[in-house]
């Protein structure tokens, strides 16, 4: 009985570290191939410039962040629609999605940047609960940061769109994702639905 | 009827003579911390002094309370109002931030001085001098935007 019980725990280590090993490799072949978005993404995040071609990124094909996605989503739209309220349950839902990933598929190296994602996100989805529209607005815009730079570190599977408008955060610019390829800014909402320009396609 | 309001009466009074008895918690402490955020970017002096005159006292370790947070329950809401100031914000400990996260108070701070939000009403009502004139606004937001756009860098 306790031989079993031994080799099954090896078994399991070294099945474990194996799997470390690949996700490592893993994510090493995608920061190369997003070289450029994850210049952009670490260094400036407002001001990728747009010469009128559309970056393609790949990411790690990771469904972890999904439901983190959804709930950033919901957000999203909702204040595409000038909803309060909706934009306030899809941060309730966010806050939950939150509580509901798995840090420990994360590697050490991962794991400090997830946290400090983690702290500000969660305070701007706090502030999106409680707070009127305009205030939701200003913490979307941060909170998007966040989201976008949770995608470079983890990786999502979905096809998301990065998008650029140069009139928000007080005409210092800010980025939001979509799942659309057409624009539709949640940063004014009806009153120019159409500003900004997609920046780049994830996936 | 006169019997039942005089018995209320001196419940209330009781009851606000007791209340002063019950110890508060000052927020005051001596030394200066090193990740301060005047210490950490040394502001010129005319931001320095509006950040002290019209921040510190709820966004910091070390409040110059008036005279009346002597008096129960004006203390307690004093008290309350800094807590949940000093979660928001606090600028004694704004050095540990991360830089996200320093990014993104900086950001806020911005938006709450351009739109009037702070310092708080009740706090201006009591302390005139922490209003911002028009010159004021533009200098301290010319300072921080130029602290977010440069200083604070992701590494
Ligand atoms: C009377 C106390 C008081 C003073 C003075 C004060 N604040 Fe605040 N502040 C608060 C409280 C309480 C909160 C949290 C609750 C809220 O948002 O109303 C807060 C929240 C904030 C936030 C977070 C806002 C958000 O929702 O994103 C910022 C930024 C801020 N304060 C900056 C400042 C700045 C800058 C000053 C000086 C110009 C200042 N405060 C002066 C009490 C104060």
């Amino acid at each position: 009985m306790k031989k079993i019980i031994l080799s099954i725990s090896i078994a399991t280590m070294i099945l474990s570290i194996a799997c470390n090993q690949t996700r490592k490799n893993e994510k090493m072949k995608s920061t190369e191939a997003s070289e450029d978005t994850h210049d952009h993404s670490e260094h400036d995040h407002n001001t990728t410039k747009t010469d009128d071609h559309i970056i393609e990124a790949s990411t790690i094909k990771n469904p972890a962040t999904s439901e983190i996605i959804d709930s950033y989503l919901q957000i999203k739209n909702a204040l595409v629609t000038d909803n309060k309220d909706d934009a306030a349950k899809g941060a309730t839902a966010l806050l939950a999605a939150f509580s509901n990933f798995d840090m420990t598929q994360l590697t050490d190296s991962q794991h400090k940047e997830y946290m400090e994602i983690l702290e500000t996100a969660k305070e701007h989805a706090e502030h999106i609960i409680k707070s009127p529209i305009e205030h939701q607005r200003e913490h979307f815009e941060a909170l998007s940061i966040d989201i976008n730079d949770l995608i470079s570190l983890v990786g999502t599977d979905r096809t998301l769109y990065q998008d650029f408008c140069p009139m928000a955060n007080g005409g210092k610019g800010a980025i939001w994702l979509s799942e659309i390829k057409d624009i539709e800014n949640p940063f004014f909402g009806k009153k120019m639905l159409k500003c900004g320009n997609m920046q780049k396609q994830i996936n | 009827m006169n019997k039942v309001f005089k018995r209320i009466g001196l419940l209330l009074f009781i009851s606000v003579v007791g209340i002063q008895f019950i110890p508060t918690t000052l927020n005051e402490s001596d030394n200066v911390l090193s990740t301060d955020f005047i210490k950490t970017y040394s502001p010129p002096k005319n931001i320095k002094n509006l950040l002290i005159n019209s921040c510190y006292d709820c966004h910091s370790n070390n409040t110059k309370y008036p005279w009346y947070n002597k008096i129960q329950p004006v203390s307690w809401f004093i008290e309350s109002h800094i807590e949940s100031a000093k979660t928001e914000l606090n600028f004694s400990e704004f050095g540990n931030y991360s830089t996200r996260k320093k990014k993104s108070k900086l950001k806020s701070i911005l938006s709450q001085i351009k739109n009037d939000k702070m310092p708080l009403p009740s706090y201006i009502l009591m302390h005139k001098e922490s209003i911002f004139s028009k010159s004021n606004k533009l200098d301290i937001e010319k300072w921080l935007t130029e602290l977010e756009q440069s200083t604070i860098s992701y590494e």
